[in-house]
């Protein structure tokens, strides 16, 4: 369709609703692993999915669900699948910024880090500082960040600056196992494992995108230190996936579904099955959006003790949360009618363009913020959403880099603490859980984030801002 | 070692075949192997242990229902188990485990990857030749 869009015709394969459509380079494209190729082509065989099955230009083979990944879908005929949110539901983004310069930072950042370090439990099977009672996890997973902003958990202005308000509509605790609360109850305020990361950055003076656009959001000079993390809903939405995988697989026996993969598993959005999902999965994502604020609090906390200023007079505002593993009901126009659809973004970020409703005021002239996060070695950017993707792929954009090597073979091509040292000779101090962890994260085992943003901008369905330099690191 | 990671299954997860004589012994060993990826085994303890039994629909329901036992235990009461003893009834369909470890201890412990969930992905139990076998990815 164009350099960087491509399509696949519904001819490709028998029982394909709708074309496919892949965002990316002639050069990602090619270096694209064939899964997901077979996975987007697969979901575009599923019940009612409107317009595309869509795979962005970070794509890679994930269960079901190619990840990067996007499928909106009817919301009277068509279904819903756990593999097209994964296993962390709400796994997202969340930026927030200060207003030092890192020339004030710079000889403390080995001090911030391993202080965030104690703060933020990392790793294998950690409990978080914050402890909340099983009969709060209603409440808490109802309400999200508002929750938090009742409870002196949050700033007033928080919850606004998450996507959906701090909470998505819908949650029944009642539809989630006990499991999944025994897991999550006490694993507020963690970072988890795999490629999850607290990151300190700086404004990136080289790759100064879009000063005006970046004013909008309170960046304003060079060299201007930010935090950006990456984690989602811990055990209590990997249980959640889990317990519904296995509904599903039984349900779509009953509904005489059959799908192409047993990682497609998925069920008519109207049937109880697919509402209790959906209410247990709301669950989830809020309990993320909750575990990202609880993160946020230490890291205020943290600024503030090794500054000796409180955290409103360092501007530790949030610039903006969002979700890249979730499915969520919105309107939508396409065919030239407003229809709500269910739209499941995988490994994907919401792209909301400027004006549009659900956009906190301050920036509804500009457009919503888009968080990508990139390896640890190579940067970040923030972005911001477009009319484009609102016309093209349901206001979606991509997530991240991509992984393009296994862990294993990360972990042959270099050993952590070596890694380690090597960051700090670029000026990135790293504080990890795991030596091992940290040398699966490496830098090499993901793609050029920098083709990934470009790719998104291009296809203008976001559009750059700033890209983020790390200056310190921490990796679960 | 009676599993063996496979580095080209799963890029962004961590997946694993294992193989066993016995159905007890299949079992024993995928509970091993989750133990490796949380844990250097040879950092574990063997001071607590823990009675595990439930009942599912067929063989490979009743494995990765155990195995998600194992990840559930690991968030919720923080043990890691370094050592099985199980007993698999001869329908297949219900387990009787005793599991010895201990507490998570990030000073003494080697700890690697959280293990997030099992997947269903290439899932399955099979028998060739007498010999029972399974792969399994897991969503780290």
């Amino acid at each position: 369709m164009s350099d960087v869009t491509w399509e696949i015709p519904t001819t490709y394969k028998p029982g394909m609703q709708v074309p496919a459509r892949i965002y990316a380079t002639k050069k990602l494209l090619d270096n694209m692993d064939s899964g997901v190729i077979e996975q987007v082509t697969n979901v575009a065989c599923l019940p009612g999915i409107a317009r595309y099955s869509y795979a962005m230009a970070d794509a890679h083979w994930g269960y079901g669900f190619p990840i990067g990944g996007v499928a909106a879908f009817d919301t009277e005929k068509g279904v819903i699948s756990p593999g097209g949110v994964g296993f962390d539901v709400n796994c997202g983004m969340r930026l927030i910024r200060t207003n030092l310069h890192y020339s004030e930072v710079k000889s403390r950042v080995k001090e911030l880090v391993d202080l965030i370090f104690t703060l933020v439990p990392a790793g294998v099977g950690v409990k978080g500082t914050q402890g909340f009672a099983q009969s709060q996890m209603g409440d808490i997973t109802s309400l999200g960040v508002k929750w938090c902003a009742e409870h002196d958990l949050a700033w007033e202005d928080d919850p606004e600056h998450v996507e959906e308000g701090g909470y998505i509509k819908g949650a029944d605790i009642s539809k989630v196992s006990r499991q999944a609360i025994s897991r999550g109850v006490n694993q507020f305020g963690t970072l988890g494992s795999g490629n999850h990361y607290l990151e300190v950055q700086v404004v990136d003076p080289a790759r100064y995108l879009d000063r005006n656009l970046a004013k909008e959001f309170g960046i304003v000079h060079d060299d201007q230190v930010m935090v950006m993390i990456h984690c989602g809903s811990r055990g209590f939405g990997h249980q959640v996936c889990t317990d519904y995988l296995r509904t599903f697989e039984s349900g779509m026996r009953r509904f005489g579904i059959e799908v192409r993969d047993r990682d497609l598993a998925c069920l008519p959005f109207s049937s109880k099955e697919g509402e209790d999902y959906y209410s247990a999965m709301v669950c989830a994502a809020n309990f993320a959006f909750v575990n990202r604020q609880i993160i946020v609090n230490k890291v205020r906390e943290a600024f503030s003790r090794v500054f000796h200023r409180d955290a409103e007079s360092l501007d530790m505002h949030l610039i903006y949360d969002v979700c890249h593993n979730v499915a969520k009901v919105e309107t939508h126009t396409y065919d030239g009618i407003n229809s709500k659809v269910l739209v499941h973004r995988k490994g994907a970020t919401r792209s909301f363009g400027p004006g549009h409703p659900d956009i906190p005021a301050p920036y509804r002239g500009v457009g919503q913020p888009v968080i990508i996060g990139g390896s640890m070695e190579t940067g970040s950017y923030l972005l911001v959403g477009t009319q484009k993707a609102m016309e093209e792929t349901f206001g979606s954009t991509a997530h991240g880099s991509g992984r393009t090597m296994s862990r294993t073979q990360a972990k042959r091509e270099v050993r952590g603490a070596e890694l380690q040292r090597k960051m700090l000779e670029r000026g990135i101090y790293v504080k990890a859980a795991t030596m091992d962890g940290l040398a699966e994260e490496a830098g090499m085992a993901y793609k050029d984030i920098s083709e990934v943003v470009e790719t998104m901008d291009r296809a203008g369905i976001s559009k750059k801002v700033v890209a983020l330099r790390p200056v310190g690191n921490i990796k679960g | 070692m009676p599993f063996r990671y496979l580095p080209d299954v799963a890029l962004a997860d961590i997946a694993f075949e294992a193989e066993s004589d016995t159905v007890d012994g299949l079992f024993e060993t995928c509970a091993l192997a989750i133990t490796d990826i949380m844990v250097d085994p040879k950092t574990l303890r063997n001071t607590t242990q823990r009675e595990i039994s439930f009942v599912s629909e067929d063989l490979d329901r009743l494995l990765y229902d155990f195995m998600t036992e194992l990840i559930v235990m690991k968030d919720v009461d923080s043990l890691l188990f370094g050592k099985f003893e199980t007993k698999v009834s001869p329908q297949g369909t219900s387990l009787k485990a005793v599991a010895t470890g201990e507490t998570i201890d990030r000073e003494r412990h080697s700890l690697r990857n959280d293990v997030k969930a099992v997947t269903m992905h290439l899932f399955g139990i099979k028998n060739e030749g007498g010999t029972w076998k399974t792969t399994v990815v897991l969503d780290i």
